[in-house]
């Protein structure tokens, strides 16, 4: 599974707007080792670092997992809405 | 004789699954039951919207603009639900493979029931068994803190289908994940 980053608008290449961010929020119901398992395999990281995020939806509630363009973003959302994730978009620092 | 293991992967990379006759039958008529609820998902969209599973198989993906939410569920809700039925079907499909004659119900069999999984279909197993977790959960009426609030006759049998499906994804994560 690969996931590259794509800059396919100009329009938002240029734009000196604050980026975007994908988070993943902490739900009673996904398994932590689910979740690693998800960012191993969408997101490409190593396991370590699977680890540490999904440590981070856990014990502070939620994690970015993603920073970039509004369109790319808005992607992985659904992939992981795909993955039964509770994940949403949002501006960086909102 | 060694443990059991639930998934055992295979030489030519599929994982060989072993469940217990019952096991299977729960799990098939479960995931039936999840592919309908999609499916009347797909031709009915106000059901997504009402219905507290779809919340959670569908969340916003915007917390603090409902119209960006709202069209954000408008872009993607049909297929999302689409390929969750696709996975759904992926697990009937597996399991029915080596389904017991069905033509003869009245046969005593206890022989566990062995289904062969390609990695494609671990996939579709993964999400599905997630998905299966999340309608139950709003089914348990659990809060975000974990704990079932449902309290009714069905509870100790959803709760214990519940924790086995998670007990099956963890299974299978760690037999994909050497």
């Amino acid at each position: 599974m690969t996931k590259t980053a794509e800059h396919t608008e100009l329009r938002e290449a240029v734009s000196l707007d604050r980026p975007w961010v994908t988070l993943v929020w902490d739900d009673p119901v996904n398994l932590m080792s689910y979740v690693a398992y998800v960012f191993r395999s969408y997101f490409g990281v190593t396991p370590k670092q699977a680890e540490r995020l999904m440590l981070q939806v856990h014990n502070n509630g939620r994690a970015v997992v993603a920073t970039g363009n509004r369109e790319s973003m808005e992607r992985h959302v659904e992939a992981m809405h795909g993955y039964g994730l509770w994940a949403t978009l949002a501006k960086a620092d909102e | 004789m060694s443990a059991l293991r639930r998934f055992t992967p295979q030489p030519d990379g599929l994982l060989l699954g072993r469940f217990e006759p019952i096991e299977a039958d729960l799990l098939r008529l479960a995931t039936t039951q999840l592919l309908e609820m999609l499916r009347s998902g797909t031709t009915d969209p106000q059901l997504t919207a009402s219905d507290g599973a779809f919340g959670r198989l569908l969340p916003d993906a915007y917390r603090d603009d409902d119209e960006a939410a709202a069209e954000f569920r408008r872009f993607t809700a049909t297929g999302l639900l689409e390929r969750k039925a696709q996975n759904a079907q992926i697990v009937l499909d597996s399991l029915a493979a080596k389904e017991p004659n069905a033509a003869t119900p009245d046969r005593e069999d206890s022989q566990p029931v062995t289904v062969n999984v390609d990695p494609d279909a671990v996939q579709a197993w993964l999400r599905s068994l997630t998905d299966l977790r999340l309608t139950l959960a709003d089914r348990l009426q659990i809060s975000p803190d974990g704990v079932v609030h449902l309290a009714t006759e069905d509870t100790p049998f959803l709760r214990e289908l519940y924790e086995w499906l998670g007990m099956l994804q963890e299974e299978l994560v760690y037999a994909i994940d050497v």
